[in-house]
């Protein structure tokens, strides 16, 4: 087969009990593989919602067609349902897990089941190996990660979880590679709730490529595209993505605070430019990767990756903090204790919200950078007020008597762009399968940096066409599996090419666009078994009804219910949100 | 006319010229005319990161005149006066 390794496995952590899960060819060109393929295979394992912590819950590590072949294809996906949000979830991945995951042998590994004491999994040539990890629970990700590349043969990619997956804290990560994080939507937690500390992969196996000759003609052109494009050529190689700290705060919409203000004005003190000037020791990689947006940092006592952009903000503004030393080590905490940094530090910043307005008595003060890494880890190890910081924002909003304090949807953070500021945005977060995500239908490519055309921000009209071919195409890249950096410099018809010269399939845009619409729906499906409809499709009421006095967001509220219906309308669904008959005909689900 | 517009540099543009910002005198010209005697001030050539050859802005390029875009306003030919900011943005990208 070319492109896939034609092998996905299941594996029960209760009975030990390995099978292999057969495929059709028409499936895999329909769902692509990764994020697709992904929920196609969960939704059939566990049509009716479960419990995410039940045993027999699965949890699926997916590699794509792509992977392990052009440029940023070292990404994984994990797909489950998500203990934070109760929706469907999946979670992406950089570094080189994923090749080596497919290397091993394996399109897809899933998990049922629960171990009756910590084990890893170690997957040599398409062979899975149940082994004991009763000596690595408690350690961080990077010693489980060193410790594991003690037992096993040189080039072992690991994926671990440390002791906020252990603690099943719902809003956990799986880390690789060192810092590499599938963060959101807690698929650590799920890990530790089945006593699965890790995944560990090596082996040789290569990806057939179907028109070798075509495919390296590509690779030399792709490598160009990248090197000419300003943002992928320049801007991320030097800056990083915390560039974009000026550039949305210039435009009034850097959540700061827990999104009372869309202008911090220490914004500077942790730019993009700032970290370039002090923190930063030099890039870092993915697998395959000719961009190279990672930063590895260094402080006066620590050093490691980050932070990206959204860890800038979830520690700095969103909290009143502007020591970026503070920022950049809760950044590490995260890492090594495994925690999604948005969560976190949304969670931290509504908490502080809830104090001020007298709802919380626990001192949780504004701008307080001395205590960020002793929350950190108090919350990974559900210690003390940590265990409530544990609850992510909206179950500990609920539970102080103020759920519109937590700046959520559908139970996940919403991310370093106020919604008042990119209308498109705010129709991206309202509707996304996970929650308040950002990487759903990244909107502001098009409504502030002008990619790949630019669209007046504050407009409502074609947004509704828009967000829904965003998050197609979106779910297009998670299922092929490509880096979204990608779409700086290139489009679904460069998409199309790579997905022909890897598989020898005559894929086209429309197709590929199709597919992707057909995940989102599948998704969709999904979510309204686990009762999420309309009314769920919505923002915290401060959106709508506070506006800010200063910057250039001012005097801008959501305006949702101009959006809401006619999305519904260009996706096919009905007045409540769920796929239509014909739709679902259409799509073939 | 008295005054000046204030010019900030941003993203790659700042690193290139090392400065955070510069005062242009202003004349209530276009902005293309203020850019282009910011750049004779900055001492260097910095509008080939922001224009293509046509003068057209390149793809990713921000400007912002008292933080509104300006390809929502007169794009080049948008009016600056005294007391006026102009932020410049070269391609930057994240996530
Ligand atoms: S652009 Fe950044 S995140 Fe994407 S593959 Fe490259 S290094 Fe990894």
């Amino acid at each position: 087969m070319n492109g896939w390794m034609g092998k996905i496995i299941q594996i029960d952590l209760g009975s030990n009990r390995q099978q292999a899960l057969p495929v059709t060819p028409e499936t895999l060109r329909r769902f692509l593989g990764g994020r697709g393929l992904g929920v196609k295979l969960y939704t059939d394992l566990c049509p009716d919602p479960l419990d995410p912590f039940a045993a027999e819950n699965a949890l699926i590590f997916m590699t794509g067609p792509l992977t392990g072949t052009v440029m940023t294809s070292g990404r994984y996906q994990v797909v489950s349902r998500s203990p934070l949000t109760g929706t469907i979830c999946d979670s992406s991945s950089g570094g080189s897990f994923g090749a080596v995951l497919k290397s091993a042998g394996l399109d897809g590994l899933v998990i049922r089941g629960r171990a009756d004491h910590p084990v890893y999994l170690f997957i040599n040539d398409g062979g899975i190996e149940v082994r004991d990890a009763a000596d690595l629970w408690g350690l961080n990700t990077q010693q489980t990660q060193k410790a594991i590349h003690e037992r096993t043969p040189a080039k072992t990619s690991v994926a671990c979880i440390g002791p906020a997956g252990e603690n099943r804290v719902p809003f956990a990560a799986i880390m690789n590679d060192r810092d590499r994080a599938a963060g959101r939507g807690g698929m650590g937690a799920i890990m530790g709730s089945k006593n699965l500390k890790a995944v560990a992969a090596s082996g040789n196996r290569a990806v057939v490529i179907a028109d070798p000759e075509a495919y390296q003609a590509m690779n030399a052109r792709l490598d160009r595209a990248v090197d000419k494009n300003p943002v992928t050529g320049k801007s991320l190689q030097v800056l990083g993505t915390p560039v974009l700290v000026n550039v949305i705060n210039a435009h009034g919409m850097f959540p700061t605070r827990n999104f009372r203000s869309g202008v911090f004005n220490d914004a500077e003190g942790i730019s993009g430019e700032k970290i370039a000037e002090t923190l930063l020791q030099r890039q870092s990689a993915c697998y395959k990767c000719p961009i190279g947006c990672g930063r590895t940092t260094k402080t006066r006592n620590r050093q490691g990756e980050g932070p990206e952009y959204e860890t800038v903000w979830a520690f700095g503004a969103q909290l009143g903090i502007s020591d970026l030393t503070a920022i950049a080590e809760a950044n590490y905490a995260c890492n090594e204790l495994g925690l999604d940094t948005i969560t976190m530090g949304s969670t931290i910043g509504c908490a502080m919200e809830l104090h001020e307005a007298g709802a919380l008595g626990e001192k949780m003060l504004w701008g307080d950078a001395n205590r960020l890494v002793g929350w950190v880890q108090d919350t990974a190890c559900r210690r003390g007020f940590g265990a409530e910081l544990g609850l992510g924002s909206r179950r500990l909003a609920a539970k102080y008597g103020r759920p519109e304090l937590a700046m959520q949807v559908k139970g996940m953070e919403i991310p370093a762009y106020d919604p008042r500021g990119a209308q498109g945005m705010a129709l991206s977060y309202a509707t996304s399968n996970r929650g308040g995500c950002h990487m759903r239908g990244y909107m502001i490519m098009p409504e502030i940096l002008g990619h790949p055309v630019f669209l007046d921000r504050f407009s409502t009209a074609g947004k509704p066409e828009i967000v829904a071919l965003f998050q197609d195409i979106a779910a297009v890249v998670d299922s092929a599996i490509l880096c979204r950096f990608l779409q700086f410099a290139m489009g679904i018809s460069t998409f199309s090419e790579m997905l022909r010269a890897v598989t020898g399939l005559d894929f086209s845009d429309e197709e590929l666009l199709t597919a992707g619409r057909r995940i989102y729906t599948l998704e969709r499906l999904f979510n309204n078994r686990a009762g999420f409809m309309r009314a769920d499709d919505t923002l915290p009421p401060r959106f709508f009804q506070e506006e800010f006095q200063t910057g250039s967001s001012r005097h801008r509220r959501v305006r949702l219910e101009e959006m809401l219906d006619a999305y519904y309308a260009v996706r096919g669904w009905d007045a409540q949100g769920a796929p239509s008959a014909a739709t679902l005909a259409e799509l073939g689900l | 006319m008295a005054g000046t517009v204030t010019v900030r540099f941003y993203a790659l543009l700042r690193r290139q010229l090392k400065t955070a910002a510069i005062e242009v005198e202003a004349d209530g010209g276009s902005l293309l005319e203020l850019l282009t005697r910011a750049e004779e001030l900055a001492g260097q050539g910095f509008l080939d990161e922001l224009l293509d050859p046509g003068n057209e802005l390149l793809t990713g390029t921000i400007i912002l005149v008292n933080g509104e875009n300006v390809r929502l306003k007169d794009y080049l030919n948008t009016r600056v006066r005294a007391g006026d900011t102009v932020d410049l943005f070269s391609p930057a990208g994240g996530g």
